[in-house]
C-alpha cells in the first residue's frame, strides 16, 4: 500500500481514537479554585486556601425585594424552610434559627469557663448581692418568664451575657422574626454551600434550585417579588458563564470569517477542509496530554489553548500557497520544512515558557499549546501532504498588487521614526504600565459589585476584603494570641476605625484562661457563705440556690474546652471559619467590618508590635499574587527570547538573518506595548501571555520572509501565504478584541496588532536579495 | 440567635383590649357574639366597645409578682400609655425606670439602669405572636380565628365583670395558664395573668392620678 493511502487512514484512526478517548475520558472542570497557584508565603497559602474553600467564599447572600415587608417575611420564611431541606447547603440564616437543646446544654454547662465576665470577684459577697438585685428586678419585669428557670442556677446570669456579647454586633434588625433591610425593604438570608464559592458547576445547580424554590413559592402570587443573590459563588457562576458564552460567540463568528475569507483566498472547500487536518490533531493531542498530564483539563484553558493554537493554521496555510501545478504536495512540504521547522521550535521554545510559570492556569495553557503545536506541526508535515490527492492543483488566485509587498522593504526608513513615536507614547502616556488593580480584569458589571456591598452591609457579612491574620504553633498558642489581641481590635472599634471584627476568642477562650478561671471559682464553703451574707434581707425562697452552689462546684473540675467540644454545632461552625490549622500551623482569621482607611489601620495593627499578628487586605494581597506571577512569566519571556534567539543562531546559515527575523518581533512588540497604552490599557499578565503568540507569529512570518526562493512566482506565493496568515490571525483576535471581558479583550488586541505589526515590521526588515538565489 | 425574650405576660393583652377598644366601630360590631354572655346580655362585643369608650391615653399602674422563687411579692409602679393608633407604652418607674413599647411587631425594650435599648420582632416568640394574631383576627371580626386561640368567657354583668382568656396554642400555653381581666363598664380594674407554674403577676389599674 503507498504512502497516500495508508497515511491518512492511520490517521483517521488516530484522530478517531483520540476523539473517542477525549469524549469518553477527558475530564473537563470548570472550578476557577483549580487554576489558582499554591501560592509562596504562608499568608498567601492560606489566603488562597480560604478562597478555594473557605466559608466567606462558599456564602450565598439572598435578598428578596418588591413587596411589602409582611409579605417578603412570609416569603422569606418559606424559601429558609425550602432551602434547610437542601442537603448541599450546609446552613441557611433568615433569622428564623435559634439554638438547639444541645446547644443549649453545652453553653449552660460550661459558663463558667466561657463567659468573658468571669472574674476572680464574680463570686465575692458584694458581687453577688448586686447579681441577686438586679435578678430581682428581672424577676419584676416581663423577662420573667425567661430567667425563671435558669435564675436558681446560673444566679449571675452568665449564658444570657455570653449569648448578648455574641450576638451584639453583626446580626441585622429583624421583621416578624426574619432579617430584614432597616427600610425594611429587602427580607436577607444567607446560605452556605458545602461546595467551593469556585466550583462554578456545583454553584450554579445550587443557585438555580434556589431560582426554582423560590419560583415555586412565588406560583399564583400576584406580588412581583425579586430574588436577587450574590456572593462569590455567585460570581463565580456569572464570571464563568459570561466568559463561555462570549468565547463560544467570539469564536464561533471570529471561525466562520477565518473560513470565508481562506474560501475566498483558495477558492477551494477541499483546501479549507484540509486546513483543519492539523489545527484538529493539535487540540485533541492537546487535551489528551494536558488530561494525562494534570488530571483534569479546565474549561478555561481548552477556550484560551484553542485560540493560542490557532498560530498552528499558518503551515497549512504555508503549504498551500507554495504548491503550484509543477510540484506535489509532499515535494513542496520538503522545500519549505526547514523554513517552518525553524518557526515551529522556536515558537515551541516560546509556548514551554508558559509551562514554567508556576500558575497552573498558564501551565495547562503551555502544556495543551506545546503538544498541540508539535503535533500540528508533525500532520502537516507527514500527514497532510499525503492527504492531498496528485491531481490536485491549486488554482492561481494571487492578486497583482502581491509582488509590490517586498517594495515596503524600501519603508525601512520609517522603522526609526515609528519606533521613536511609539517610545515617545510610551513615555508620556498617563496610563500607569502595568495593570494593579486585578479587579478591573473582573467582568463583572459595577451594579453587580455595588449590590454585593449593601447585602453585605445590610446583613452585617465581613467584605471579605480586610483580615488580621493571627499565627501559632498550637491551638492552644493560637488562642493565647488572639486572646491578648482582643482589647487592641477593641479600641480600634472604639477609636471608629473599623465597625466590627469577629475572633475566635469571643466564642472560645483559651485552655490557660478558662483554667485562670476555675482557679478563681471559691471553694463550697466559701460559696456558701458569700452567697448566706449577699442574701441577707433579700426576698429569696430559702435554699433555692443550691443549684447554683453543685454547678460551681462543678465547673471547678471541669475538663477546658476546645474547638473539637463545639463540633456539629452552630457554634462549632463558627470556629472552623475563624480557626484554620494548615500544615500544623495554626492560624486565626479576624475578618473586619467597615474599615475606614486601610493605611492608617495597617499602621496602627504593625505599631502593636505583635509578630504573629497581621493585617492583610486581600485584594492587595491577591494583585501581589498576581503581580508576582506576571513578573515570572516577563522573566520567563526574556529567558525564552533567549533560548529562541540561540536555536535560531545555530539553525540559521547567515548570522545576520538572525537579527532580521528578531528585530522585527523585537520592533513589532514595541509598538504593540504603545499602542495599547496609547488607547488607555495598563498590561496585565494575559497581556504578558499573549506577547509569547505574538513572538511565534512574529518568528514565522519573519521566517518566511527570508526564506530563500527559487524565483519571483515563488517569491509571490511566499508573500500571499504570509498576507493570508496574517489576515486569518487578525480577523480570528481582532473579533476576540471586540470582547467586553476585559482579559479576552485584551488577549485579542494584543495578538490582532502584534500579527499586523510583526507582519509590517517583517516585511520592512527583509532581506532583499532573497528571490535571487 | 436570639436574645432578650421579653415575655410580656400581661402587658400584651392588656394593650391588645386598650387597641381593640379603639378600632373602628364596623369591625367591632361585625364581631359575632363570642364566648359566654353575662347575665344581663352583657357580651364580650358590648365590653369590647365600652373599653373604646373608656380608654384614657394614661393610666398608673402598681404591678404585685407573685413567684415559688420569692418570699414576698414584688412591686413596681407606673404609666400605661396608648398613643393612637397603635402604640403602647409601658413605662415603669418605680423602684427602676423602664420602658417597654409595643408597636406592629416590634417591642422595643429599653432599661435606665442596665443601659440597653432593644428591639425584638414577636415573629420570634411564639407565644407572643399567638396572643398578637388572635387579636389581630378579632380586630377584622375575625371570630374564628379568636375562638380558635383562646377559650374566652365572660362573666358578671357590666357594672361587675370578669373576663377570662385561656389560650389554645401549646405555646402560649406554655407561658400563659390563664389572663383573667376585671372591671366595671369600660374600666378594667385589675389584670392577673397565670402561669402554668402557679405563679402569677396582678396588675391593679388606679384612674385620675399620673404620677
Amino acid at each position: 500500500m503507498s504512502p497516500r493511502r495508508w497515511i491518512p487512514a492511520l490517521w483517521l484512526i488516530i484522530l478517531a481514537g483520540g476523539l473517542w478517548f477525549t469524549a469518553t475520558q477527558l475530564s473537563v472542570r470548570s472550578d476557577l479554585g483549580d487554576l489558582l497557584p499554591e501560592g509562596s508565603t504562608t499568608t498567601q497559602r492560606l489566603l488562597l486556601t480560604q478562597v478555594r474553600a473557605g466559608l466567606s467564599g462558599r456564602l450565598i447572600l439572598v435578598a428578596l425585594e418588591g413587596a411589602p415587608p409582611d409579605e417578603l417575611a412570609r416569603l422569606s420564611k418559606l424559601l429558609g424552610e425550602s432551602l434547610r431541606g437542601d442537603g448541599r447547603l450546609g446552613f441557611v440564616g433568615n433569622g428564623t434559627q435559634s439554638w438547639s437543646k444541645e446547644e443549649q446544654a453545652l453553653l449552660f454547662r460550661s459558663r463558667y469557663l466561657l463567659s468573658r465576665t468571669m472574674t476572680a470577684d464574680r463570686f465575692s459577697e458584694s458581687s453577688l448581692r448586686a447579681a441577686l438585685n438586679e435578678r430581682l428586678d428581672d424577676l419584676r419585669s416581663p423577662l420573667a418568664p425567661m430567667i425563671k428557670d435558669s435564675l436558681p442556677v446560673d444566679p449571675t446570669g452568665e449564658v444570657l451575657g455570653m449569648l448578648q456579647s455574641w450576638s451584639g454586633w453583626d446580626a441585622p434588625t429583624k421583621y416578624r422574626g426574619v432579617w430584614m433591610s432597616a427600610d425594611r425593604a429587602r427580607a436577607l438570608l444567607v446560605a452556605e454551600t458545602r461546595a467551593a464559592g469556585f466550583d462554578a458547576d456545583a454553584q450554579e445547580s445550587i443557585q438555580r434550585d434556589i431560582r426554582a424554590t423560590f419560583q415555586d413559592l412565588m406560583k399564583g402570587n400576584g406580588i412581583p417579588v425579586r430574588l436577587l443573590m450574590s456572593g462569590p459563588g455567585v460570581f463565580t457562576v456569572e464570571i464563568q458563564r459570561t466568559i463561555e458564552a462570549e468565547a463560544w460567540r467570539l469564536s464561533t463568528a471570529a471561525a466562520a470569517l477565518v473560513l470565508c475569507f481562506l474560501l475566498l483566498s483558495y477558492r477551494s472547500v477541499t483546501l479549507v477542509l484540509l486546513s483543519l487536518i492539523p489545527i484538529s490533531s493539535g487540540i485533541v493531542a492537546g487535551m489528551i496530554a494536558v488530561n494525562g498530564w494534570f488530571g483534569f483539563v479546565h474549561g478555561i484553558t481548552l477556550g484560551f489553548g484553542i485560540t493560542l493554537l490557532g498560530v498552528v493554521d499558518d503551515y497549512p496555510i504555508h503549504l498551500f500557497s507554495h504548491m503550484t501545478a509543477g510540484g506535489s504536495a509532499p515535494v513542496v512540504m520538503r522545500t519549505i520544512w526547514p523554513t517552518m521547522r525553524i518557526g515551529v521550535l522556536t515558537t515551541a521554545i516560546g509556548f514551554s515558557s508558559l509551562l514554567l510559570s508556576g500558575y497552573p492556569a498558564l501551565a495547562q495553557l503551555g502544556l495543551l499549546s506545546l503538544v498541540g503545536l508539535l503535533t500540528a506541526a508533525f500532520v502537516t508535515r507527514w500527514v497532510l501532504p499525503a492527504c492531498i490527492s496528485q491531481k490536485f492543483s491549486p488554482r492561481e488566485v494571487q492578486p497583482g498588487w502581491l509582488p509590490k509587498v517586498d517594495q515596503l522593504a524600501k519603508g525601512r526608513t520609517l522603522v526609526p521614526v515609528i519606533l521613536v513615536l511609539a517610545t515617545l507614547a510610551l513615555i508620556w502616556s498617563d496610563t500607569p504600565f502595568w495593570q494593579q488593580d486585578l479587579g478591573s480584569l473582573s467582568p463583572l458589571s459595577d451594579d453587580k459589585k455595588q449590590l454585593d456591598q449593601r447585602l453585605r452591609q445590610e446583613l452585617g457579612a465581613p467584605d471579605i476584603r480586610d483580615l488580621v491574620i493571627v499565627e501559632g504553633t498550637t491551638a492552644e498558642d493560637l488562642l493565647q494570641r488572639a486572646e491578648s489581641l482582643m482589647p487592641k481590635l477593641e479600641g480600634l472599634r472604639t477609636n471608629g476605625m473599623l465597625a466590627g471584627y469577629d475572633i475566635v476568642s469571643r466564642y472560645l477562650p483559651s485552655c490557660r484562661l478558662q483554667q485562670e478561671r476555675q482557679r478563681a471559682l471559691p471553694e463550697r464553703a466559701v460559696l456558701e457563705k458569700n452567697l448566706g451574707s449577699a442574701l441577707e434581707g433579700l426576698p429569696y425562697a430559702p435554699g433555692l440556690f443550691a443549684p447554683f452552689v453543685a454547678a460551681v462546684e462543678a465547673a471547678r473540675s471541669q475538663r477546658p474546652l476546645d474547638r473539637e467540644s463545639f463540633a456539629g454545632t452552630m457554634l462549632g461552625r463558627k470556629l472552623e471559619s475563624l480557626m484554620v490549622v494548615q500544615q500544623n500551623h495554626w492560624v486565626a482569621i479576624v475578618p473586619l467590618r467597615g474599615v475606614l482607611d486601610r493605611r492608617q489601620l495597617e499602621t496602627a495593627i504593625a505599631q502593636w508590635g505583635e509578630a504573629s499578628a497581621s493585617y492583610v487586605d486581600l485584594k492587595e494581597e491577591s494583585n501581589r499574587l498576581m503581580t508576582a506571577y506576571r513578573d515570572r512569566t516577563v522573566q520567563l519571556l526574556g529567558w525564552g527570547t533567549a533560548a529562541i534567539s540561540i536555536v535560531l543562531a545555530l539553525g540559521m546559515p547567515v548570522l545576520n538573518l538572525v537579527w532580521r527575523v528578531l528585530a522585527p518581533i523585537a520592533c513589532s512588540l514595541v509598538v504593540v506595548v504603545a499602542v495599547l497604552r496609547g488607547s488607555g490599557e495598563p498590561l496585565s499578565l494575559f497581556h504578558v501571555a499573549t506577547f509569547l503568540l505574538v513572538i511565534g507569529l512574529g518568528l514565522d512570518y519573519a521566517l518566511f520572509f527570508n526564506r530563500v526562493e527559487g524565483g519571483e512566482a515563488d517569491r509571490t506565493r511566499t508573500i500571499f501565504g504570509l498576507v493570508v496568515c496574517s489576515a486569518t490571525t487578525i480577523l480570528v483576535f481582532g473579533v476576540l478584541a471586540f470582547s467586553t471581558i476585559p482579559v479576552l479583550h485584551a488577549i485579542g488586541m494584543t495578538a490582532a496588532c502584534g500579527s499586523l505589526f510583526c507582519l509590517f515590521f517583517a516585511g520592512v526588515m527583509a532581506r532583499k536579495d532573497v528571490h535571487v538565489a | 440567635m436570639t436574645f432578650g425574650r421579653i415575655r410580656t405576660r400581661w402587658f400584651l393583652p392588656l394593650c391588645l383590649l386598650l387597641v381593640a377598644g379603639h378600632v373602628a366601630r364596623e369591625a367591632v360590631e361585625a364581631m359575632p357574639a363570642l364566648g359566654d354572655q353575662g347575665r344581663d346580655g352583657w357580651t364580650v362585643e358590648q365590653l369590647v366597645e365600652s373599653l373604646k369608650e373608656g380608654r384614657e391615653p394614661s393610666i398608673p399602674f402598681e404591678e404585685a409578682t407573685y413567684s415559688s422563687l420569692l418570699t414576698e411579692p414584688l412591686i413596681v409602679r407606673g404609666v400605661l400609655r396608648f398613643l393612637p393608633p397603635a402604640r403602647l407604652e409601658k413605662d415603669v418607674l418605680e423602684p427602676y425606670r423602664e420602658r417597654y413599647v409595643i408597636e406592629g411587631d416590634q417591642v422595643t425594650f429599653e432599661s435606665e439602669r442596665k443601659g440597653v435599648k432593644r428591639t425584638i420582632s414577636l415573629e420570634d416568640y411564639p407565644a407572643l405572636r399567638s396572643f398578637v394574631e388572635a387579636f389581630r383576627a378579632s380586630f377584622t371580626g375575625d371570630a374564628a380565628q379568636l375562638k380558635q386561640s383562646y377559650a374566652t368567657t365572660l362573666e358578671g354583668n357590666r357594672r361587675k365583670w370578669v373576663l377570662s382568656l385561656r389560650p389554645h396554642d401549646p405555646a402560649g400555653k406554655a407561658i400563659v395558664d390563664s389572663i383573667l381581666f376585671s372591671g366595671s363598664e369600660g374600666r378594667i380594674a385589675t389584670i392577673t395573668v397565670r402561669a402554668p407554674d402557679g405563679d402569677r403577676s396582678v396588675i391593679t389599674l388606679s384612674r385620675g392620678h399620673v404620677p
